[in-house]
C-alpha cells in the first residue's frame, strides 16, 4: 500500500499523466481463462456443540475454489455508465448461495431465506455494515452496496454460514464457474493488470498483465493458485 | 476519442478490504483437522469487576465470582461417521483446574429419523439456559439467579431443625449444618449451569415438537460424575415450535438429592429427592430476542428434630431477558430475575412466624455491548441485587467483559 500511495497521489494531482487516449472506433476484446485452485482448505465447519441434544443437519460443503477475476486498472469510461443490477444471495440449507458474489457499486442484493428456520444476515465489514435482523422462510431483505470493497457476510444464528460479496466500481470483473472458468467481455484495447481474488489467498492477489490489441479479440488469462 | 485513465485507487478499494479481511488476528471459526472429522472450538471471556467478599450474590458452586472471572473453554467434536460423534468441553475458571464439563458420545441409530442418543457427561435437558454457549449466546455477563445463586441447601449436610435452616438464610456461599458433613461448604443453586450431569439421554424430534429424556447420576442442583446418592435422576423436556422464532418448552425432573451416606445416617429408607418443574420460552424477530424461564423446585429433607421441617422446601424462580441489536455492532440487553422460597416455622428464630427458608433475592441486570469483530465482543453491565436478609441486603455491581469465541 505504501508503494501505491505516491501513485495514487500522482493520479489525483496530475490525472493527465495517467491518461491514455483511444479511439472509440477500436474494437473491444475479451479476457478469458481458468483459475486453477490447487490446494483448497476445507470449508469452515460448524462449531462443536456440546450443548446440543442431537446431530446437526447435513450440509453440502462450501466451494472455496470460486474466484473473482478483475482488472485492477480500467478505462475511465468504465465509471461513466454503471448499470447497477439486482442479484440474490440465498440462505439455503444453512449456507449462503452463492458463496461468492461480485457486484457493481449501486447494486442491490436480495437475501431470501429459503430455510424453515430463522436467519440473520449481517456484516461488520468496514464501509458496509448492515444487520437485516431475523426473518423467516419465504421472506427477503435487501442491501444496496454503495462502496467498493470486500464485504464479509455472516448469519448471527448459524456461525458456520459465511459469504463474500466483492463490490467493484466498474464492470470489468467475473466470477469463475464450477470449472474455474471466467470471461470478461467488452474490454477496450490496452494493457491491463488482471488480478484474482480467492478467499484462500492471503497477501497480495495473483496478478498478470494482459493486452487487448486494437483489433480486439480474445486474450487468455489463466492462473494457478497453490 | 475516448480517454483512458489509470486508476490505482481501485487497487486500494479492493486490496485494502481484502487485507483487512485477512488481517483478522484471531481465528474466526473452529479449527478443523483429521480430514474434517475433528473440529475444535473455544471461548475465552475475561470479566472485570469489583471483589465481593461480603455479599456473594454472584458466587458459583465452584466459589468463583461470575462477575469477576477468567473463563476459558475448549470444545471438540470427533465425528468419524455421520451417525456417531464424540464431544467434549474442557473449561477452566480463574486459571485454576481444568474441568471436563462435557464428555459424551452421540449416536443417531437411524439415519432417516431424528432420534439421537447421548451417553457420558451430557448437557442437561431441563430448561434452556444451561445449554447455551456462554460467549456467543448470552447477551449479559451475569447468570440468572436460578442457575447460579447458591441457596442454603447442601446434599451432604442438613439442618436438624427448622431453626438450623433459618439460621443459614442468605448464607448460601458458606453453609454448615449439624447433620452430615461437619465442614462449611457452599450450598446449591436450583439448577447448576456450571456443572453437567452424567448419564444417558435420548432426543426425538418430529416436525415442530422435540422431546428429550435423560437419566443421570446427580440432580439439577448437584450434577455428579460419580453417583453418591440413592438413585438416578430422571429429567425430561418437551419443546414446541409453533412458528419460526418461537420456542416453548416444559421440563420436569426428579432425582435423589441427599448423599447416600447422609440418607443412611438419618435412618430409614426414605426418599429425599429434588423435584422440579419448569417452563421456558424464547421469541425472536427482527432485532429482538426475548427469553424467559420459570422453575419451581422442591427438596424433601428428613424431619429430624422439632421444630420439624415436615414439608418439602420449595423455591420458585424466574427471569425474563431481552436483547436488542441497535446497530450492526451495538446491542443492549437486560434481565429481571426473582428467586423466592416457601415458608417454614422455627421456634427460636423469627418468633415462630412463617418465614422463607432462604432469603428471597431480586436482581436486575442491564447493559450493552459492541461487536469488535464477529466473534469478539466487549460488554458492560450494571447489576443491582436485593435480598431480604443477610449482612448485605442490596448491592450494585458494575462489570465489563471481553469475550471471544471461535
Amino acid at each position: 500500500m505504501r508503494v501505491l500511495l505516491p501513485v495514487l497521489l500522482a493520479s489525483l494531482l496530475f490525472p493527465a499523466a495517467l491518461r491514455t487516449e483511444h479511439s472509440p472506433l477500436l474494437a473491444a476484446g475479451a479476457i478469458r481463462g481458468r483459475i486453477d485452485v490447487r490446494a483448497v482448505p476445507r470449508a469452515p465447519q460448524a462449531r462443536p456443540d456440546p450443548g446440543g441434544l442431537g446431530m446437526g443437519g447435513n450440509r453440502d460443503p462450501v466451494d472455496r475454489r470460486r474466484s473473482v477475476v478483475y482488472l485492477e486498472t480500467v478505462p475511465r469510461a468504465a465509471f461513466e455508465a454503471s448499470p447497477a443490477r439486482r442479484v440474490q444471495m440465498h440462505q439455503r440449507n444453512e449456507r449462503f448461495e452463492p458463496h461468492v458474489l461480485a457486484v457493481m457499486t449501486g447494486s442491490w442484493v436480495d437475501f431470501p431465506n429459503d430455510d424453515a428456520t430463522y436467519h440473520n444476515v449481517f456484516s461488520l465489514s468496514k464501509g458496509q455494515e448492515f444487520n437485516l435482523g431475523r426473518y423467516a422462510a419465504g421472506k427477503t431483505q435487501a442491501v444496496r452496496f454503495e462502496r467498493p470493497g470486500i464485504v464479509r457476510v455472516f448469519c448471527e444464528i448459524h456461525s458456520h454460514m459465511s459469504a463474500f460479496i466483492l463490490v467493484f466500481a466498474h464492470r470489468y470483473f467475473a466470477v469463475t464457474d464450477d470449472e474455474g472458468r471466467y470471461r470478461i467481455d467488452g474490454v477496450p484495447p490496452g494493457a491491463y493488470t488482471l488480478a484474482v481474488w480467492n478467499e484462500t489467498v492471503h497477501g497480495d492477489p495473483p496478478r498478470r498483465t494482459v493486452t487487448i490489441g486494437e483489433a480486439g479479440g480474445e486474450v487468455d488469462g489463466d492462473f494457478t493458485i497453490r | 476519442m475516448c480517454t483512458w485513465r489509470r486508476l490505482p485507487a481501485l487497487l486500494l478499494l479492493v486490496c485494502v478490504p481484502a487485507a483487512r479481511a485477512q488481517a483478522q488476528a484471531l481465528p474466526e471459526g473452529p479449527v478443523s483437522m483429521a480430514r474434517g472429522t475433528v473440529t475444535v472450538g473455544g471461548e475465552a471471556a475475561v470479566t472485570f469487576g469489583s471483589r465481593d467478599e461480603t455479599a456473594f450474590f454472584n458466587y458459583t458452586d465452584y466459589e468463583h465470582n461470575a462477575l469477576r472471572m477468567l473463563r476459558l473453554s475448549l470444545s471438540a467434536m470427533w465425528q468419524p461417521m455421520s451417525r456417531l460423534a464424540v464431544l467434549t468441553e474442557l473449561r477452566s475458571e480463574d486459571a485454576q483446574r481444568v474441568i471436563p464439563y462435557a464428555l459424551y458420545v452421540r449416536v443417531r441409530p437411524w439415519t432417516g429419523r431424528a432420534i439421537d442418543l447421548q451417553a457420558g457427561r451430557i448437557p442437561p435437558v431441563f430448561g434452556a439456559f444451561a445449554r447455551r454457549s456462554y460467549g456467543a449466546d448470552t447477551p449479559l455477563i451475569g447468570y440468572p439467579l436460578l442457575y447460579q445463586y447458591l441457596t442454603s441447601l447442601r446434599p451432604d449436610a442438613i439442618p436438624a431443625t427448622a431453626d438450623n435452616l433459618l439460621a443459614m438464610r442468605a448464607r448460601g456461599w458458606r453453609v454448615s449444618y449439624p447433620v452430615g458433613a461437619p465442614t462449611e461448604a457452599p450450598g446449591v443453586p436450583l439448577v447448576s449451569a456450571y456443572r453437567w450431569d452424567t448419564g444417558v439421554q435420548a432426543r426425538a424430534a418430529a416436525g415442530p415438537v422435540e422431546m428429550s429424556l435423560a437419566i443421570t447420576s446427580g440432580t439439577l442442583a448437584n450434577p455428579r460424575v460419580d453417583d453418591d446418592n440413592r438413585g438416578r435422576q430422571v429429567s425430561a423436556r418437551a419443546a414446541w415450535k409453533p412458528l419460526v422464532g418461537l420456542v416453548i418448552g416444559a421440563s420436569a425432573a426428579r432425582g435423589e438429592f441427599l448423599t447416600a451416606a447422609l440418607a443412611d445416617g438419618v435412618g430409614g429408607s426414605g426418599s429425599y429427592p429434588q423435584r422440579a418443574l419448569g417452563v421456558d420460552a424464547e421469541y425472536s424477530r427482527g432485532y429482538w430476542i426475548v427469553r424467559g424461564e420459570l422453575i419451581e423446585s422442591r427438596w424433601t429433607l428428613p424431619a429430624i428434630s422439632a421444630p420439624l421441617i415436615d414439608a418439602p422446601l420449595a423455591a420458585r424462580a424466574g427471569f425474563v431477558e431481552t436483547r436488542y441489536r441497535i446497530t450492526p455492532r451495538f446491542f443492549a440487553a437486560a434481565r429481571a430475575d426473582r428467586l423466592g422460597f416457601s415458608t417454614i416455622r422455627g421456634a427460636r428464630l423469627f418468633a415462630g412466624q412463617p418465614t422463607p427458608w432462604d432469603a428471597p433475592v431480586t436482581r436486575i441486570e442491564a447493559g450493552g455491548g459492541v461487536y469488535l469483530q464477529r466473534n469478539l465482543t466487549a460488554r458492560a453491565v450494571v447489576q443491582r441485587n436485593w435480598r431480604d436478609a443477610g449482612r448485605v441486603r442490596t448491592r450494585t455491581y458494575v462489570s465489563a467483559q471481553l469475550a471471544y469465541w471461535f
